[in-house]
């Protein structure tokens, strides 16, 4: 059974009065473990389709159906628990939030999810430190490097053990050396058993991935598997 | 959930930190608001412990007979036109009334006292040998004078603890004699202190004389009000009783007015509590009116602080944030901006009771305290929570596109 499965998924906005088609019947299956990446140009709906698959949109027709379940008819607190323990965000602008320490921000999803106190703090430490920033436990974000930034955006996503990584453009912000580092660990979650969903434009970006599905104008006009 | 609490008391003592100038502002009307509310309070803690001591020098089972009645603004002349009030009534009112326990005759006027080089402006009192019956104050020192001393028209005195004070000091004033009015009379008890009647005018620097050497001397015209004491549980019958007793006295016929008064405490009180009214109607309108600008300024800033961090909730919702979540997250928010100001105006006004308590015996009430601060915390609910129930609302979407 497909871990994530799309069909005819369709998202529609009115612009005065012209339909723009985001998603224009969308069909896709994605398989647990795998490394999926996402390509196409600016404006063909790639940010569109991930924020669908990680539940914080909703299509205007079609099905989406989460480990077997339709997502359409779940309530917010069940998309909620969705985003909180079985996806994990990585945005291209990190989006950290600015006033707290790195630990904080990576204690945030462990604070909705209801650990303890105790438990929150080692299980943070963890997370930064399995992305290398053991160090850096007390900096805020802006005393953090680009790279630094979107490594402890990453703890933030696999704090709760998630089973799927969903980035978008996360390297898009950064150097190729920062960049590498990011892929790396992104490398190394698939190959701890995480499905990764990325949305790239660089081709060295996406030669991580097994699979490459390519969008245009919402619509999937190629999806080939490649060996890693 | 009681995670979830402690985090979102976190977030918010940030946000508040973060903005001190703009959350103090905003507060302001909060502050202003508890500040006016306790301080009244203290207001009338100190208003309710002066008047208590007053009233009980007056004593609440006294019926005060006299020719006007207390607050009623009777004109002057009014009053003069009435026949006065005379020595017989006692007696009178002796014989022909059920209730009265004693009776006595009290005049009144300015006099000044002195003992050797030591002088005092004071009120000096006329009455008979049943007056400490109608007030509450016992004798500190000596006795009071005697129904024979009174008749026979002896020139002793009983005097206040104010005189005793300034007169004698340490020393013993019984047996000496003092002069009122350049008459000597013999001091034969001191009254114990009192303090101050309505905390103004000082009872404790008075003279007290039989009314026969009082009348004798000073004056045989003069005002005169009768004290009559009655029992404390049957003040309405000893009212209507001694109505019917004085009309008697008077020879009034059925149909006219009466042409003398019958006063007691409880007007007093009537008067007091309108003036409580008063000051807590004024209190709480203030209350109310800076609440209601303080909390308008509360949501306003609350809308401001949703638009600023619009993003923030784009990314805790897409990290597991319910809408639940996102909205105690807020109304924590100003519930803490608004309790923070209670607790500033609850202080503030703390200080200024400290300070008024140096010239007016009060009290800060802690029930109203408790109220006050509980009621700030019902202002940041209130006009936090449509910022709130917007914050949640986002669209996730929006939020994280929002720059
Ligand atoms: N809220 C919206 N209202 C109207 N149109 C929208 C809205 N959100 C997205 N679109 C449109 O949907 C299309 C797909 O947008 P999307 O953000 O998914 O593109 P993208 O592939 O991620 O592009 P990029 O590479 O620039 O990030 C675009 O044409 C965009 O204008
Ligand atoms: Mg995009």
């Amino acid at each position: 059974m497909a871990l994530i499965s799309l069909k005819n998924i369709f998202k529609i906005y009115n612009v005065g009065g012209e339909e723009v088609r985001a998603l224009d019947g969308i069909d896709l299956d994605i398989l647990e473990n795998e490394y999926l990446a996402i390509m196409g140009p600016s404006g063909s709906g790639k940010s569109t389709l991930m924020n669908m698959i990680g539940c914080l949109d909703t299509p205007t027709s079609g099905i989406y159906e989460f480990e077997g379940e339709m997502v359409q008819v779940m309530d917010d607190s069940q998309l909620a628990s969705i985003r909180n323990r079985k996806i994990g965000f990585v945005f291209q602008t990190f989006n950290l939030l600015p006033k707290a320490t790195a630990q904080h921000n990576v204690e945030i999803p462990l604070v909705y999810a209801n650990i303890k106190n105790k438990d929150r703090a080692k299980m943070a430490t963890d997370a930064l430190e399995s992305v290398g920033l053991a160090d850096r436990l007390h900096h805020k974000p802006n005393e953090l490097s680009g790279g630094q930034r979107q490594r402890v955006a990453i703890a933030r996503a696999l704090v709760n053990k998630p089973s799927i990584i969903l980035a978008d453009e996360p390297t898009g912000n950064l150097d190729s050396k920062s960049g590498s580092e990011i892929m790396t660990i992104l490398d190394d979650l698939h190959k701890n058993g995480n499905t990764i969903i990325l949305v790239t434009h660089e081709d060295d970006v996406a030669q991580h991935a097994h699979r490459i599905i390519r969008l245009f104008d919402g619509k999937v006009i190629e999806d080939s598997k490649q060996a890693p | 959930m009681i995670l979830l609490f402690i985090e979102n008391f976190r977030i918010s003592l940030t946000a508040v930190f973060a903005n001190k100038l703009r959350s103090f502002l905003t507060a302001l009307g909060i502050v202003i608001g508890v500040l006016s509310v306790t301080l009244m309070g203290t207001l009338i803690s100190g208003l309710d412990r002066t008047f208590e001591s007053s009233m009980s020098w007056l004593g609440k089972d006294i019926l005060y007979v006299s020719r006007y009645e207390w607050f009623s603004g009777m004109e002057w002349w009014e009053v003069r036109n009435r026949p006065r009030i005379r020595t017989d009534y006692v007696d009178k009112i002796k014989e022909r009334s059920n209730y009265a326990l004693t009776v006595s005759p009290v005049m009144q006027r300015g006099a000044s006292l002195s003992f050797k080089d030591k002088k005092a402006r004071t009120e000096i009192f006329g009455t008979n040998e049943d007056y400490m019956e109608t007030i509450t104050t016992n004798i500190a020192q000596g006795r009071f004078f005697t129904r024979n001393e009174d008749r026979s028209g002896s020139r002793v005195t009983v005097i206040g603890d104010g005189i005793a004070q300034a007169f004698f000091g340490d020393k013993d004033p019984i047996g000496q004699y003092i002069k009122i009015d350049d008459i000597k009379f013999r001091v034969i008890g001191v009254l114990e202190e009192q303090g101050k009647f309505l905390g103004l005018m000082s009872v404790d620097k008075q003279a007290i004389l039989p009314l026969g050497a009082f009348k004798r001397i000073f004056s045989k015209r003069g005002w005169m009000r009768l004290s009559v004491k009655v029992p404390t549980e049957k003040m309405d019958e000893s009212l209507d009783e001694m109505y019917a007793v004085m009309r008697h006295i008077r020879g009034l016929k059925p149909g006219q007015k009466n042409d003398f008064a019958i006063n007691q405490t409880k007007l007093f009180e009537n008067q007091y509590n309108m003036l409580k009214i008063a000051i807590a109607g004024t209190g709480y309108a203030i209350t109310l009116l800076s609440l209601i600008v303080g909390g308008i300024g509360i949501m306003n800033i609350m809308f401001v602080s949703v638009k600023e961090r619009t993003r923030e909730i784009g990314v805790r919702k897409a990290i597991g944030a319910t809408k639940g979540m996102i909205m105690s997250q807020f109304l924590m928010e100003s519930v803490t901006i608004c309790s923070i100001a209670g607790l500033v105006g609850l202080l503030l006004a703390y200080i200024f009771s400290i300070f008024i308590n140096k010239f007016f015996p009060s009290t800060l009430p802690i029930t109203l305290s408790i109220y006050a601060i509980l009621m700030s915390m019902a202002v940041g609910i209130i006009s936090g929570f449509i910022p709130s129930y917007r914050a949640a609302n986002l669209d996730p979407i929006d939020s994280l596109r929002y720059e």
